[in-house]
């Protein structure tokens, strides 16, 4: 193990790399091209033995990779924004074919109007894909669980396809101290590919066919039962993951619970922004407000035993950086399906880039304990010039 | 732990009763073994797949074949005639 300042984007591309993956289908988009291009360039030193595979879409990334995957290597991608709207039928595909294969998501808006920065709900609309759902809220989270992550999916109790979400700029972009673990440590951990089923000649299987209605349901069920299984083999995987290759992380658990035994109010929050959200909470508490921060890490498979366990008699606000349109934040929903007798109130702030630190962080809090009502949408400056019309009526 | 509930969509490909061909074909095709040499065009180009090969020679599945002349088209050494079936 060694320490190293990078980047995000760079932390995934070391992760692939230790993971000895052997195809990645690669499409650029904004903010996940620097990975792609890291991965290149390590390829052009010599220091990689993965097949690269430039395709004309995001659509064929994820159809390239799941073909490399199906035939029995470790198969890896990468997308953000449309280019996963893009993927979407494919992102499907993957999963219900039950072939494990890892992609990082670089979160960041979905358009119109053209927007490059960084929110949730990209990621967020995968929800229901059945893929396993993990979003990292750091640079060194990011490459434990893109580590992780070929570990969890190659489980003979899971076999599905995860994607880890990392917050476009905000971890793609900024250098930090990450602890970048050695080929013979990752070696040690990840066990040789396994997999359902694969293509072999010899052996003929027709993939993608079609299926009676009773044994599609069946298959669905299949894919329902594979999630819930996936939390006791994540544990697992957390646990051995600090043992033998990062002994830094807290991965003993699905999700993160920060101040919390004693607290009365609880912040729900994921991503990139929990930690502006735990040093909020690090000062209020200099001012006796007793709240504390609960980090979700898993939003597939949902832990409703731990989000019992830690939100249960306590006021809790959601934090959203998505929306799900005309009901509101996604997390708030989970949150509220998993509580649904406790005092819950969501904020959705932070889309499109706009920036909540520690200041807004603690500022949205207040108003939460001072006015539990909630508020639903948070601002934190003046909304500028935004032109409206009148609607046009054609005649 | 169970893995009962491990169902993945994949199924091996078998001749199925539907694709028989019934006894609506109005020509076959009949191998000249003396003249066949083996290329295997016939057994590539065969839209049903019922050209078998056996020891280096084809022959054919006339349960399913549909008697579409493609095999005796494509055949380079003419080894494959298509006779009625009357």
């Amino acid at each position: 193990m060694m320490e190293k300042v990078i980047s995000g984007n760079d932390a995934v591309a070391l992760a692939v790399k230790l993971s000895r993956v052997k195809v990645t289908g690669i499409y650029p988009i904004t903010p996940q091209t620097y990975i792609i291009e890291s991965l290149s360039e390590m390829k052009d030193r010599g220091e990689l033995e993965t097949e690269i595979i430039r395709v004309e879409s995001e659509h064929s990334a994820m159809a390239a990779t799941f073909g490399a995957a199906a035939a029995g290597v470790r198969a890896y991608t990468a997308t953000a924004s449309q280019g996963l709207l893009y993927m979407h039928e494919m992102v499907w595909w993957v999963a219900g074919s039950r072939i494990p294969v890892v992609m990082t998501v670089g979160t960041r808006a979905v358009g119109p109007p053209w927007n490059i920065w960084n929110e949730h709900t990209d990621f967020m609309s995968e929800r229901d894909s059945g893929w396993i759902m993990a979003f990292a809220s750091t640079p060194q989270e990011a490459m434990d669980l893109s580590i992780m992550a070929f570990r969890i999916t190659e489980d003979e109790r899971v076999f599905l396809p995860m994607m880890v979400g990392m917050d476009g700029f905000i971890l793609s972009h900024t250098k930090t101290r990450v602890y970048v673990p050695s080929q013979e440590e990752v070696d040690s951990y990840l066990p040789p590919r396994r997999q359902p089923y694969v293509l072999d000649p010899e052996d003929p299987i027709a993939m993608g066919n079609m299926f009676s209605p009773e044994d599609y349901m069946k298959l669905r069920e299949s894919i329902h039962r594979a999630q819930i299984a996936s939390k006791e083999v994540i544990v697992e995987a957390g646990k051995e993951y600090m043992k033998r290759v990062v002994p830094i992380g807290s991965y003993s658990t699905l999700n993160e619970s920060y101040k919390l035994e004693d607290a009365d109010y609880a912040v729900v929050v994921m991503g990139a922004w929990s930690l502006d959200a735990m040093q909020a909470v690090d000062e209020l508490r200099k001012e006796w407000l007793k709240v504390g921060v609960y980090r979700i890490r898993f939003v597939r498979p949902w832990a409703e035993e731990e989000v019992v366990k830690a939100l249960k008699d306590k006021s809790v606000l959601v934090l959203d950086r998505s929306v799900s349109f005309g009901r509101g934040g996604q997390l708030y929903t989970e949150v509220k399906a998993s509580l649904p007798d406790a005092d819950i109130k969501g904020v959705i702030t932070g889309l499109g880039g706009v920036s909540i630190g520690k200041n807004e962080m603690k500022a949205i809090i207040r108003k939460f304990v001072e006015r539990p009502q909630g508020i639903e949408w948070f601002y934190p400056k003046e909304v500028g010039k935004i032109e409206l019309r009148s609607p046009r009526y054609i005649k | 732990m169970s893995l009962n509930y491990q169902l993945f969509p994949i199924s091996k490909p078998a001749k199925g009763a539907g694709g028989k061909t019934g006894n609506w074909r109005i020509v076959r095709p009949l191998v000249h073994e003396d003249k066949c040499v083996g290329c295997k065009a016939c057994y590539i180009w065969c839209p049903e797949g019922t050209i078998i090969i056996k020891d280096g020679k084809v022959a054919v599945d006339y349960e399913y074949c549909k008697g579409c002349g493609v095999c005796s088209n494509v055949c380079p050494a003419k080894a494959i005639e298509m006779v009625s079936e009357s």
